[in-house]
């Protein structure tokens, strides 16, 4: 049970990596190749569950397996756990934050859109605090191909995280947006000040 | 004539022989038609009759069945007992708008209500307000026409102040040149100091408007008949109309000149007797620049009240009735209104955003017979694809007039594929705003 629980905990970094990439995609309306806009949010949605699918199983088989102790309000209550008290705290402070955000958008219809993009912006704290737990709790992804796996998590995120910055930054001014996309479907630019 | 000193400049007919009652609004067609002046007003329609206690005059409203006539035919009473509920469980005190931004192009009747009977609209402000427990009211209308409307309702505000007729203090504040100026939750953005765009929901502004206190946006209309049955009671007020539907509504009609008749009609009216000599001959839109396309033929047979309208999958609306005059395209009108409802996208959600362009784009090509084989297929396509995919009804609404007019205009569209039109008169006629906003500051 304890190697499952380090698999699965692999396998969620590797997941969570996925969702927070196509989450940076999605806030700039932008797309993969061969699927329309809408296919990337929604497979950021489906993929989000499936990581946290992995995450429970981590947790649990962490908390059920014998070899250490952690008990199961550890999972959620931070820095509780006899072992690797704070490793694992920064582990259950990512997987609460993953929980609000979960918790919120399945709300979503009920929240006002603020409530929502607050708490849902708390997955760029998550997702940090999840790749440190990942490195420093075990000594699994410090070496060889998991440290290369790892490393490259993070410059994924960051990487998608720059270009949603520079994307910003040119985005056009929401006044201009609808002359701009006139001006680009009709052929001829017409006026549209003459009338 | 009135309205000539008014910009758009059209007539208002009064009195509608039938239904003897009416005009109940519009003061008496008289000589000159002044509005009246406060003394002239009460002396009508006699004093405002406070209730004295919020909630009260909300079951007057209920029994009377008044619907908003800003073009949702929203059940009135329900949205005063949402604001007041809303008030007593949060503690907050609610703030009324009086909404004058006619949004619709092809609309001037709630221009022509406050420019008539601004008394009226503003006796319903102070009775709402009362109904609902506030303290503050506003009546919101469009700067484009300050340069008279304002005038005459500043100083109408004034007379009511210098009388002593108004409980709760009202603003003036004017809405930017917009389309969607109008919509309530784009009228509390701008009235914070924001752009006139339309908010995502919830909250609703019932809940949560000016301030973060519960809201309540009536229509002028909707306003000046809540003052006329909180005076003669429900019971008059459901003297005309139909059972489902009672009371009276301010209709616009375009004569051929593109003039604006404004008229007061029961709901429930025939079509072929609302627009008279204005008999339809090729087609005629219901509802405005949001509504449908009907063939005339099909128009003919319905009558002013959703009951009615809705089979053919038409709305009475804020009451906009247009018979295309027979020398003109339904087509390139279509084109033109679409152009401009693209344009007045608030550019906020990617369907209406992306979306507005390509379709006035493929109808302008319809339009003057330069449309593909599949631009019909297309158009009815995108307007499925944008419809319920918007913060407000813009996406909605533009849909909605897009594919009434490939099915009212089809036979116009296969003769425009072979490159002819019916069309002898390229003269636009329905009514486009000159301008659309370039920046942020036309927003505000």
């Amino acid at each position: 049970m304890w190697y499952a629980s380090r698999a699965t905990g692999v396998v969620a970094l590797l997941l969570l990596t996925a969702v927070m990439i196509l989450g940076l995609l999605v806030t700039r309306q932008g797309r993969l190749p061969g699927l329309p806009r809408f296919a990337v949010s929604g497979l950021h949605r489906n993929l989000s569950l499936l990581a946290a699918v992995f995450v429970v199983i981590h947790v649990l088989t962490a908390v059920f397996d014998g070899y250490v102790d952690i008990p199961i309000t550890a999972s959620v209550i931070p820095f509780t756990s006899p072992y690797e008290r704070f490793w694992l705290g920064l582990g259950a402070v990512s997987l609460d934050l993953m929980l609000a955000a979960i918790v919120t958008s399945l709300l979503r219809r009920h929240l006002s859109r603020r409530a929502w993009r607050a708490v849902h912006l708390l997955a760029y704290l998550s997702w940090p605090v999840a790749w440190v737990h990942s490195m420093f709790s075990s000594g699994d992804l410090q070496h060889g191909v998991l440290l290369i796996l790892a490393i490259g998590c993070a410059a994924a995120v960051v990487g998608g995280a720059a270009w949603r910055l520079i994307a910003a930054a040119r985005d056009v001014p929401r006044a201009e947006r609808v002359s701009v996309q006139m001006s680009a479907v009709h052929q001829q630019p017409e006026e549209t000040t003459s009338r | 004539m009135t309205t000539a000193t008014r910009q758009g400049s059209g007539d208002h007919v009064s009195g509608m022989g039938e239904t003897g009652e009416l005009p109940r609004l519009l003061p008496p067609a008289g000589p000159g038609g002044q509005a009246p002046d406060l003394t002239a007003h009460l002396a009508r329609h006699g004093r405002l009759p406070y209730r004295e206690r919020p909630g009260v005059l909300i079951g007057d409203i209920e029994q009377a069945g008044l619907t908003g006539r800003g073009g949702a035919a929203f059940p009135v009473h329900r949205k005063l007992a949402a604001v007041l509920e809303a008030a007593g469980r949060r503690g907050k005190t609610p703030t009324v708008i009086a909404n004058g931004a006619e949004s619709e192009p092809a609309s001037d009747k709630d221009a022509m209500l406050l420019w008539l009977a601004p008394h009226l609209v503003l006796d319903g402000l102070q009775l709402a307000a009362e109904a609902v427990g506030a303290d503050s009211a506003i009546l919101y209308t469009h700067a484009d026409r300050e340069h008279d409307l304002g005038l005459r309702l500043r100083q109408a505000l004034l007379e009511r102040q210098v009388a002593g007729a108004d409980r709760v203090p009202v603003q003036l504040a004017l809405a930017p040149p917009r389309f969607l100026a109008g919509q309530e939750t784009a009228l509390v953005s701008h009235l914070a100091g924001g752009p006139a765009i339309p908010a995502f929901t919830p909250p609703r502004i019932t809940e949560r408007g000016m301030a973060g206190a519960p809201t309540l946006v009536q229509n002028v209309e909707t306003l000046a008949h809540l003052a006329l049955i909180a005076r003669r009671g429900p019971g008059w007020f459901r003297a005309v109309g139909t059972g489902p539907e009672p009371g009276s509504m301010l209709a616009t009609i375009r004569r051929p000149d593109g003039r604006p008749r404004i008229t007061e009609v029961p709901l429930g009216m025939p079509l072929r007797d609302l627009l008279g000599d204005l008999a339809p001959e090729s087609a005629v839109l219901l509802g405005g620049y949001h509504g449908t396309w009907l063939p005339a033929a099909r128009a003919a047979g319905l009558s002013l009240d959703n009951r009615s309208l809705a089979p053919a999958g038409a709305r009475v609306g804020a009451g906009v009735v247009i018979s295309l005059p027979a020398d003109r395209c339904g087509l390139v009108e279509t084109a033109n209104v679409v152009r401009y409802l693209a344009f007045e996208s608030a550019g906020q959600c990617g369907p209406c955003l992306n979306g507005l362009p390509r379709i006035a784009a493929a109808f302008a090509e319809l339009a003057r017979g330069r449309s593909g084989p599949r631009t019909r297929a297309d158009l009815e396509r995108w307007a499925g694809l944008v419809t319920g995919r918007g913060a407000c009804h813009h996406p909605d609404g533009t849909a909605r007039f897009v594919r009434s007019a490939l099915v009212t205009f089809a036979a116009e569209a296969d003769r425009h594929e072979r490159g002819r039109c019916s069309a002898t008169s390229a003269r636009p006629f329905l009514p486009i705003p000159a301008g659309s906003a370039r920046t942020e500051k036309d927003w505000m």
